[in-house]
């Protein structure tokens, strides 16, 4: 099958590589720009593990092909996460708050959870329930992560009204 | 040996984490610390088995049986062999000369097992049964190889449920000449108690199939170097010992010979404690290749064949007098096992028989049982395997209550162990002591406002709205018998004063790293976040059992404390030695040794270390040089840990659904190493408890075909479905270091019931039966639609 | 759960791409959103050996009004719809109808082209599209047909569309009397946040100012092959007083004559007592929005009160 170019950003960085039309663009984060903190939970758009952002927008990127990238600015995880080792406040309230165990479906909260505050600065406790309704964990039943975003939440107003 | 008091009660609604907030300072046990493991996962740099890289590693799919039974006459690969970037495709046949089947280090050898073998040979015995292995460049590649491999296979009818197993002809394994893969039959002499109670109510209790689904799937990497006549493996694993063991066994290699290593692991709730068959072969594979071979479960094989749980039932009599005292009880109880399961036959009869009583006085107990093989997935061990035992007896606590006309809340006021009756040995012969049921169930009473809620309930009722409460109250055993018993620890300062803990833990969400860190920089004076902890990698770590069976802190925190205090002796005679005080004058705190009173004369860790490194020849004769101490725990034959659930729920009887108002849990796991992991734990249970019976359905046709192999029929609760669950925390320390008990389980005991009673309660006053799971909306809206047929008849 | 190997096209235009699917006749499928067909092609329940992605196409994605018609261009992301305003004023009930597709970030790639061409019947957009009388328009190097939204769905999964036929617009209205302002409801029972409806009931209705029923439009979905209009249920309200309508009675009405489905998750039985109940829910809800709105408003009237649960 013909292989195409791919130029897209990723994280702030211009990337280009030649991509076979099938593969995700979660297989691309993770294995052609070993970018592994987006993880495979379903591969069928369901769990949220691969959560990622492309042009601010919380998408499944096991949903979609790297080649659908062309021109589009993708941010993970990873470029969520201050450089030098510091947090973000998503991470920062998820970690005081106890919002993950084993780890494996955290990053796609985080991505999704930094859109969801983003589009929705004021919460309440069921919008953050309906907002969180897309990703799935296993481990917290998710007391720590409806806390976390919260507490994030609530820091962030606090910040404003400062 | 007298029973202790309970030392404390604690109210705690799940708060705010903070660092260090035990009460003295510098203790570390107690408090709600902040995890160790998150600054790496939440920033997308854990290291999952999906993420490892062996340079050259290939790839591999399986190609699964479509059917779930049928006679496989051949198993033509050319096809597939011949497709671009494929390195090979083995049946087993090709297995057949290296396969040694072997047992499970952690069983033992002399468990009844299922028949041994990776793949297929000559039938296929439930749909996903995996029949060939496809080793090629990338996965892509692989699954499109897998695709034209050709199967000539018959399929034939299959066994899918229990009773079918017992009456048919067909059988699932056929060299075990029986589809009874286990049974227990003992018996009691009951026939007076029977004759002379006042009330005997049976029923039949049901619970469905439901499954683990960790978040991330099994997976490894093999690497078997002949050169080196070493075999490497990196896995995603609850316990890489048994992994290493079980491998070296199968392919009849020196145990010393295989390393497993473990990452960090996406959650495993049992599936990942045992070596399944497509784990052998992969090792098989990677052993025919010489080349490491990789393979990454997807969900759908996950949910096809990664092992399920929890199908089974039971025939229920109990036996009351007029006031609601137990007086036995009778528990026929049948299990539905699949096919290939693990471990042993998958049957957990014994637990279910051993703690069926609970927290009761129940006098006598009659229990048969029998598992039953099947063409479907066969079982894997899944939190609490033998929760059934909870399950059933708490339904039917509520069933005979209102069988007699009495609230479910005064029956077990009748009926549970008090501390006076303590010690208490059950009438299966369970040695109770250090348990706390009669408290938890006040608690959680108190704190669900019981009576309250029930005036809340009948005002609702006046009003066509259909709440309920449910109970559910048990006893929960650690298991540490034979090898569970026991766990390892290295504590190892290095000549800068740095610390480092290994242990032959495999912590998969458990916060291991921190806990222990924990308990370590109680003893030894220093911080948590200074301690680096080393885990799951069998060429270092001292031998354990495994991270499972809610025991970590009971055996794990027993050797974090036991190495810590040994190295805390060391370190107190090398201060001495240098300081020229007595050892009795010292302490360690704030990273180093001080003289009591004279904080000036002290000397850091660091310090401490070039000491014992770096001149061992000034050092006293009799102590040895350098700090490195090893030290196991022995944890005593049986730990018990105890709580209570409560849960109120409205029942819309127009759709089924069912809502869940408040989730309160009384929790006696001992004195907690870190109450934020205690209640992280604790949660996780609950809401795959509630999921189980609300939204969880494993589901096969009638041909055995699997309907529930997405996540878009299997359905997981979100943060929308599991309410706020609020803990009451009462503390009965156990006869160990530290006092811990294990928690990892209980959350997915306890909740089942009380979910089930609650919509039982709510919907009482229609007369509909409820006698099991699964309790979707159609189950719900089915017993209210009976119950108005009844009725109008 | 990788995807079999395709060809991929994204062209810039919609002439490009009728042109390809004209060439490739059933060998190509269309990408819209891609939240329903990348599963199937992952779990390689079908495959294509092309894939003609629409994404690129930016004349597919508006919504406009003129002449009290709302038009919707079929690459229009749900997320688009749902922050509409345009859509909030005059398509209430698919404004409503968005907010229970899926999840935020499903509905950030779902558009509502690729929705009624999935053509599930649990899900949201073909209810909304049945229930209000729709119009679709199919284009392919044949030219631009018109299919109204219920002649367009023929079975589960199933639509009138060709294989080289794309969907480029949908189009609601005209709005007589201002109708879309008189009251509307959306309803379903569905397992969890976001999932397809186990049953559902979608109603707008028009109330004059005598307080009799203009008009009711009730729609079913999750409980057939296809979302089915509850004609005679509408036929038996026009006319009636509004507040003598027994919503019970409307509500079992609506299903008598359906053909319920079964599958994993609920029987057919179910579906029907709960189809009953909901429709009766969407028409009360309906109806009491209709009320207290007042007197029927000239086309483009702002909305009235929230109905909908």
């Amino acid at each position: 099958m013909t292989e195409h170019q791919l130029d897209v950003t990723v994280n702030g960085r211009a990337v280009t590589a030649t991509v076979e039309p099938r593969l995700t663009l979660a297989d691309f984060l993770r294995d052609r720009l070993r970018l592994t903190g987006t993880h495979l939970g379903c591969e069928h758009g369901v769990c949220g593990a691969c959560t990622v952002l492309a042009d601010g927008a919380a998408i499944r990127s096991c949903l979609v092909f790297a080649i659908q990238m062309q021109g589009a600015a993708v941010t993970t995880v990873e470029g969520l996460t201050p450089d030098g080792g510091g947090l973000s406040d998503v991470q920062e309230a998820f970690r005081a708050e106890h919002g993950l165990q084993c780890g494996f479906c955290t990053p796609g909260f985080v991505v999704s959870v930094t859109a969801f505050l983003d589009a929705n600065p004021d919460p309440s406790a069921e919008q953050i329930r309906d907002g969180l309704s897309g990703n799935l964990c296993r481990c917290t039943g998710y007391q720590g992560i409806v806390r976390a975003v919260q507490a994030a939440a609530h820091a962030r107003r606090e910040a404003r009204d400062a | 040996m007298p029973e202790p008091d309970v030392t404390e009660e604690a109210r705690v609604t799940g708060g705010v984490g903070m660092v260090g907030a035990g009460g003295t300072a510098g203790r570390y046990v107690g408090a709600r610390v902040q995890r160790l493991e998150d600054p790496r996962l939440l920033a997308g740099r854990g290291h999952y088995i999906d993420d490892h890289v062996v340079p050259g590693m290939l790839h591999a799919a399986f190609v699964r049986s479509p059917v779930a039974r049928g006679s496989l006459a051949r198993v033509d690969v050319s096809e597939a062999a011949a497709m671009p970037g494929v390195a090979a495709v083995f049946t087993m046949d090709d297995f057949r000369a290296v396969f040694k089947p072997t047992y499970s280090t952690i069983i033992g050898r002399d468990a009844v097992t299922p028949p041994l073998r990776p793949l297929a040979d000559g039938d296929v015995r439930f749909a996903g049964d995996p029949v060939a292995i496809v080793v090629a460049q990338s996965r892509y590649l692989a699954e499109d190889a897998a695709e034209v491999v050709d199967l000539d296979l018959e399929p034939m009818p299959p066994v899918l449920d229990s009773a079918t197993g017992l009456a048919s002809e067909i059988l699932v394994h056929p060299e075990t000449g029986s589809n009874v893969a286990a049974q227990i039959s003992a018996l009691a002499d009951d026939e007076q108690a029977f004759a002379a109670a006042a009330h005997v109510v049976t029923e039949t209790v049901a619970q469905h199939r439901y499954v683990a689904v960790p978040m991330e799937g099994r997976g490894l990497v093999a690497s078997w170097e002949p050169g080196r006549g070493e075999l490497t493996i990196w896995a995603a694993t609850q316990a890489p010992h048994e992994m290493r063991s079980y491998c070296a066994r199968m392919l009849g290699l020196p145990e010393h010979r295989v390393r497993v290593v473990m990452g960090d692991v996406g959650g495993g709730f049992g599936q990942k404690m045992f070596v399944t068959r497509e784990e052998m072969a992969v090792v098989l594979a990677s052993y025919l290749l010489g080349a490491p071979v990789r393979w990454i479960e997807d969900r759908a094989e996950n949910l096809l064949a990664g092992g399920h749980a929890r199908e089974e039932q039971a025939t229920i009599s109990m036996a009351t007098n007029r006031d609601g005292h137990l007086l036995g009880a009778r528990v026929h109880h049948v299990e539905n096992v699949g096919a290939y399961s693990v471990p042993g036959t998958g049957s957990v009869g014994g637990g279910v028989a051993a703690f069926f009583p609970g927290p009761y006085r129940l006098p006598t107990l009659s229990f048969t049982n029998q598992a039953v093989y099947t063409n479907t997935c066969g079982r894997c061990a899944y939190r609490g395997p033998w929760l059934f035992e909870t399950v059933a007896r708490e339904q039917m606590m509520d069933i005979v209550a209102r069988a007699i006309g009495m609230d479910p809340l005064a029956l077990r006021r009748a009926n549970v162990i008090r501390e006076e009756d303590l010690p208490y040995t059950s009438a299966t012969g369970v040695p109770y002591a250090r348990i706390s049921p009669a408290k938890t169930l006040e608690q959680a009473a108190e704190l669900i406002g019981y009576d309250s809620f029930r005036r809340e309930q009948q005002a609702a009722r006046a009003r066509g709205r259909y709440l309920g409460v449910g109970l559910s109250l048990y006893v929960e055993p650690i298991q540490t018998r034979g090898p569970l018993g026991s766990e390892g620890a290295i504590l190892r300062i290095d000549p800068t004063g740095e610390v480092t803990l290994i242990m032959g833990t495999a912590s998969h969400g458990q916060s291991l790293e921190t806990t222990m860190a924990q308990v370590v920089a109680d003893v030894l004076g220093c911080e948590p976040g200074s301690i680096v902890f080393i885990q799951g990698d069998t060429a270092v770590a001292p031998w354990g059992p495994g991270t499972g069976g809610s025991k970590s802190a009971v055996i794990a925190a027993g050797a974090a404390q036991l190495v810590a205090e040994q190295m805390r002796d060391k370190l107190l005679r090398v201060a001495g030695h240098v300081l020229e005080v007595s050892v009795r004058d010292l302490e360690l705190s704030g990273g180093g040794a001080v003289v009591r009173g004279d904080p000036e004369a002290r000397l850091s860790l660091g310090q401490l270390a070039e000491a014992a490194y770096l001149n061992p020849a000034a050092l006293p004769a009799g102590l040895e040089p350098g700090l490195l101490v090893s030290a196991r725990s022995v944890a005593p034959p049986l730990v018990l840990a105890n709580a209570c659930h409560a849960c109120t729920v409205e029942v819309d009887v127009h759709t089924g659904r069912v809502e869940i108002l408040r989730y309160v849990v009384s929790e006696d796991c001992g004195p907690m190493i870190n109450p934020m992991v205690v209640e992280g734990q604790i949660a996780g249970g609950v809401a795959q408890g509630i999921g189980g019976v609300l939204y969880e359905h494993m589901v096969y046709d009638g041909d055995g075909n699997p309907l529930t192999t997405t996540f878009m029929d299997y359905l997981l609760p979100t943060a929308g479905e599991i309410p706020d669950v609020e803990y009451g925390h009462v503390v009965t320390p156990a006869d160990t270091p530290g006092g811990f008990k294990g928690v990892g389980e209980g959350g997915a005991i306890g909740s089942p019931p009380a979910v089930i009673n609650a919509i039982a309660d709510a919907l009482a006053p229609l007369g509909a039966r409820i006698t099991g799971t699964p309790l979707g909306p159609a189950q719900v809206l089915a017993a209210v639609a009976a119950a108005e047929a009844a009725a109008a008849s | 759960m990788k995807p079999a190997p395709f060809e991929y096209h994204a062209p810039q235009t919609l002439e490009e791409a009728l042109t390809l699917l004209a060439e490739f006749g059933d060998e190509a499928k269309v990408l819209a959103g891609g939240q329903s067909l990348v599963p199937v092609l992952a779990l390689r329940l079908s495959r294509f050996e092309h894939l003609v992605d629409l994404n690129r196409i930016t004349a597919l994605r508006y919504v406009g009004a003129a002449d009290g018609v709302t038009r919707i261009g079929a690459m229009t992301t749900q997320a688009a719809i749902a922050s509409s305003p345009d859509v909030r004023t005059r398509v209430r009930l698919l404004a409503d109808a968005t907010a229970r597709i899926g999840h935020f970030q499903i509905r950030n790639r779902g558009t509502i082209g690729g929705s009624v061409c999935h053509a599930d019947p649990a899900a949201e957009y073909p209810a909304v599209a049945v229930t209000l009388d729709a119009e679709l328009d199919l284009a392919s190097v044949r030219g631009t047909r018109t299919v109204g939204a219920t002649e367009f769905f023929t079975g589960p999964l199933m639509t009138v569309a060709e294989p080289d036929e794309v969907v480029t617009e949908i189009r609601f209205g005209p709005v007589v009397s201002g109708w879309h302002a008189q009251g509307s409801a959306i309803v379903e029972m569905a397992r969890r946040h976001g999932d397809f409806a186990l049953a559902g009931a979608a109603c707008a209705v028009e109330v004059d100012p005598a307080g009799r029923v203009r008009s009711l439009r009730l729609g079913l979905f999750g409980v057939a092959s296809v979302p089915v209009r509850a004609r005679a249920a509408e036929r038996a309200a026009h006319g009636a007083v509004a507040a003598d309508l027994d919503p019970v009675a409307v509500g079992r009405a609506a299903v008598a004559d359906v053909s319920f489905a079964a599958d994993v998750h609920a029987d057919a039985g179910y579906r029907e007592r709960v189809a009953a109940h909901l429709a009766g829910q969407a028409v009360r809800q309906a109806l009491a929005e209709a009320r207290s709105a007042g007197p029927a408003a000239a086309a483009g009237g702002a909305a009235g009160p929230g109905g909908a649960v």
